[in-house]
């Protein structure tokens, strides 16, 4: 049968982090401290110092979503600064030059702490930028290259991220994430008390097992059960508010509606024919295209990185909780984009959903995405690839069309 | 290449001590790739959107006679090269450097450990691993090539230059592929008579790999007197460190990599901006100019703090970015043009 309501635990999800904005917002407008964090930084320091945070991409794809990334980038522009270079990171900038009104949700006020690693050749010189509005201080981590980089790393990674990542790397980043504790600690007058550590490091455990479980019910539904649109939600506002109790809750009441819908018989589309997935980030701007292909050709976006690397990419066991946190970020973006790590993993994940074509988002700060698309191709999976920033309309253009008809003329109905 | 020569270990990127390389044996050989040339469609595909020189460096690795390949994690260009070679099988043994850009004490941890296992590597490609003793004769022969790299300074910034930016920039890419000795030789040579006296040009943005955009400025009617990017004076050339043992001699190594000029792709626009007005000075440059290469995002961050540091002495930044392969002639044709007909006020 089909089900139009959307998931009760998306809903909730999205209703919980309004709610989460618009008080962590007031406070912050207060007095209260408030963060903003790069994707890859170690959330869990701020959460055990009570400091709370906005992600730098979430706050992306909201400005995304609500149409105010053009206004943005043009905002960069007016400063002389490039309006074409790693849109999807520069828009929180952008907007916050925004008059409020204009500003998605009122608009971010202004963090106390700006906090990022050093990913590629830009994100340092955008933090600095952040670093130089009043109020913001700014934080960069170090961003080591994938020194080992082994295939098969999901079934090692949790215990034995040393052999996956480098203890020498882990260890820098554990010494920085001291450092960025002592930083943090001078500023608030908070000091890390490493079993709360510990507790929400375990929390976030338990977030990803119950992410790990929802993953493979999905992998072996036929047909997909629940949108791929209200999986994204109900995954990531819980993934930034990690080491929770209530982000916990919220995975696994996520696994158990899937569940149900799965023992229901539910079907996103009940003639899916073809089972697609998509690989990169996410097209905000445009979330209905996730649908626009199942009336014609009977095709049904099942995958998105978001569920997936919430079930493979976060879960890390060990001793020591500094360390254990440091082998949880310093290689989270490897996985998703350093070659044989993400191209091993994209043709494992193809084949376990059993997809018959891929869309292949290749953002401009990815490296190895060809080798990821010929990973594929080798599993006999064709591969659509588009080029261009998911935070740019001007990028995506035509989308659809080339969607379309690459359906058409590489992916048989299976 | 190596003939006669013994073990040549290509290097990519700027971050690669030569002193260690040296040591092991071996001829630290610079591999730069080339402006003007597309990129082959194959290796644009691999490395994506990266800067289109990092594509020429593959060709060029393709066909270089190496024993051993260094690259260094000083561009997202480069690491994307070196994944790219990795994932697809390189025919020569392969190593990353990889140096963190805060001084602290977790970062010259973490450099030790890159510096020991650089010349593990080196030692395994060449039989020999370095010593305190092949270290210091290392680093002696380097420092000889820096003094000359000084005097080659010292000409550029006289009034009137004793050396043209291309004859500069030439002679500096082809030090970083001979022994020492011949590089202070071929770094001597470069120059020497007076040039006429033209408007003095300070440059910033993009690495140059080879001197076709120099020259065209020249042949315009301007000089070159000076730069901060990573294949002129800010390359990792002519600098050493001396120790009494292996241990002192990495730590003193350290202290020269952070000691030196801030890249684009790694240093922060104040820290960029900082430098590029004390090197324009020093070298009483009348105006900056900053090519900026497609896809070479970081400069595009510079402009605005190079431009505001600049004009505190009066310099004017003048920039073309987003240049293709196959039009730095042109844009700096046309760009010289405009300049020429500017002021030389020094």
């Amino acid at each position: 049968m089909t089900r139009s309501p959307r998931l009760d635990s998306a809903v909730a999800a999205t209703t919980y982090q309004k709610e989460w904005f618009a008080r962590t917002s007031a406070a912050a407008r207060a007095g209260a401290p408030l963060a903003l964090a790069n994707a890859d930084a170690p959330h869990e320091i701020l959460r055990a110092l009570d400091i709370p945070y906005v992600v730098n991409q979430w706050w992306s794809s909201i400005i995304s979503a609500k149409r105010a990334g053009p206004a943005s980038l043009a905002a960069v522009a007016a400063l002389g600064l490039p309006d074409d270079s790693r849109q999807y990171d520069v828009l929180p900038l952008g907007a916050q030059l925004l008059p409020s009104d204009e500003a998605p949700w009122g608009g971010l006020p202004e963090p106390r702490f700006a906090i990022a690693e050093r990913g590629g050749d830009v994100t340092h010189k955008i933090f600095e930028q952040w670093g130089r509005r009043p109020g913001t201080e700014t934080f960069l981590l170090s961003r080591t290259g994938a020194v080992p980089a082994p295939e098969g790393w999901w079934d090692i990674v949790a215990d034995e991220w040393d052999a996956v990542f480098g203890a020498e790397r882990i260890d820098l980043l554990r010494d920085e994430i001291v450092e960025l504790t002592h930083w943090l600690a001078e500023r608030t007058g908070r000091g890390l008390d490493l079993a709360v550590l510990a507790g929400i490091l375990d929390l976030a455990n338990q977030q990803a097992e119950w992410n790990r479980r929802t993953r493979a019910l999905l992998a072996q539904a036929r047909p997909l059960p629940v949108p791929v649109t209200d999986v994204i939600p109900a995954v990531m506002v819980p993934q930034w508010h990690r080491g929770t109790a209530w982000a916990v809750q919220a995975a696994e009441r996520l696994h158990d509606e899937v569940a149900a819908r799965i023992d229901a018989g539910d079907a996103v589309h009940p003639r899916e024919r073809r089972r697609l997935m998509w690989i990169g980030r996410g097209l905000w701007s445009d979330l209905d295209m996730y649908r626009a292909f199942q009336d014609e050709f009977d095709a049904v976006f099942v995958w998105s990185m978001y569920l997936a690397i919430a079930a493979d990419g976060y879960l890390r066991r060990g001793p020591d909780p500094l360390r254990t946190l440091a082998a949880r970020f310093v290689g989270l973006t490897d996985l998703l984009y350093v070659p044989p790590m993400s191209s091993s993993w994209y043709a494992k994940e193809a084949l376990a959903h059993g997809v018959d074509g891929v869309v292949h988002l290749v953002a401009d700060d990815t490296p190895g995405s060809a080798l990821i698309t010929a990973a594929l191709e080798e599993q006999g999976v064709p591969v659509l690839e588009l080029r261009g920033s998911n935070a740019d309309p001007r990028a995506t253009g035509g989308v659809r069309e080339r969607i379309a008809s690459f359906l058409r003329e590489r992916v048989p109905v299976s | 290449m190596t003939a006669g020569s013994g073990p040549v270990i290509g290097i990519v990127g700027n971050d690669v001590p030569r002193q260690i390389v040296l040591a092991s044996g071996a001829l630290p050989f610079r591999i730069t790739g080339l402006w003007e040339a597309p990129g082959d469609r194959a290796w644009l595909d691999l490395l994506g959107a990266a800067d289109p020189v990092a594509a020429t460096v593959a060709e060029e690795l393709s066909d270089a006679d190496v024993d051993g390949i260094v690259v260094s994690n000083d561009s997202e260009a480069h690491l994307r090269l070196f994944y790219v070679l990795r994932a697809t099988g390189s025919r020569v043994p392969l190593h990353l450097v990889d140096l963190p850009r805060r001084d602290s004490a977790g970062s010259r941890r973490f450099l030790r450990h890159q510096f020991t296992a650089l010349a593990r590597f080196c030692g395994g490609v060449t039989g020999r691993t370095p010593d305190a003793q092949s270290l210091h004769d290392a680093a002696v022969a380097e420092a000889a090539l820096g003094e000359e790299l000084e005097r080659l300074r010292a000409r550029r910034r006289a009034h009137p230059p004793r050396c043209s930016g291309a004859q500069a920039l030439e002679a500096t890419l082809a030090a970083m592929r001979v022994p020492p000795p011949v590089a202070a030789d071929i770094i001597r040579a470069a120059g020497g008579e007076d040039v006429p006296a033209r408007r003095r040009v300070h440059m910033t943005g993009s690495d140059h790999p080879d001197a076709r955009a120099y020259a065209a400025l020249e042949a315009a009617g301007l000089i070159v007197v000076s730069e901060d990017h990573g294949t002129g004076d800010g390359a990792w050339l002519g600098v050493s460190a001396a120790g009494g043992s292996v241990t002192e001699t990495v730590d003193r190594l350290i202290d020269a990599h952070f000691a030196r000029i801030p890249a684009s792709t790694t240093g922060s626009g104040a820290d960029r901006a900082r430098t590029t007005r004390s090197l324009a000075a020093a070298s009483g440059a009348d105006v900056a100019v900053s090519l900026i290469r497609d896809l070479d995002e970081s400069p595009l961050w510079d402009v605005v703090d190079q431009r505001d540091a600049l004009a505190a002495d009066g310099i004017e930044l003048h920039v073309a970015d987003h240049v293709r392969p196959g039009e730095v002639v042109g844009r700096v044709s046309a760009m010289a043009a405009e300049l020429s007909a500017g002021r030389a006020s020094r």
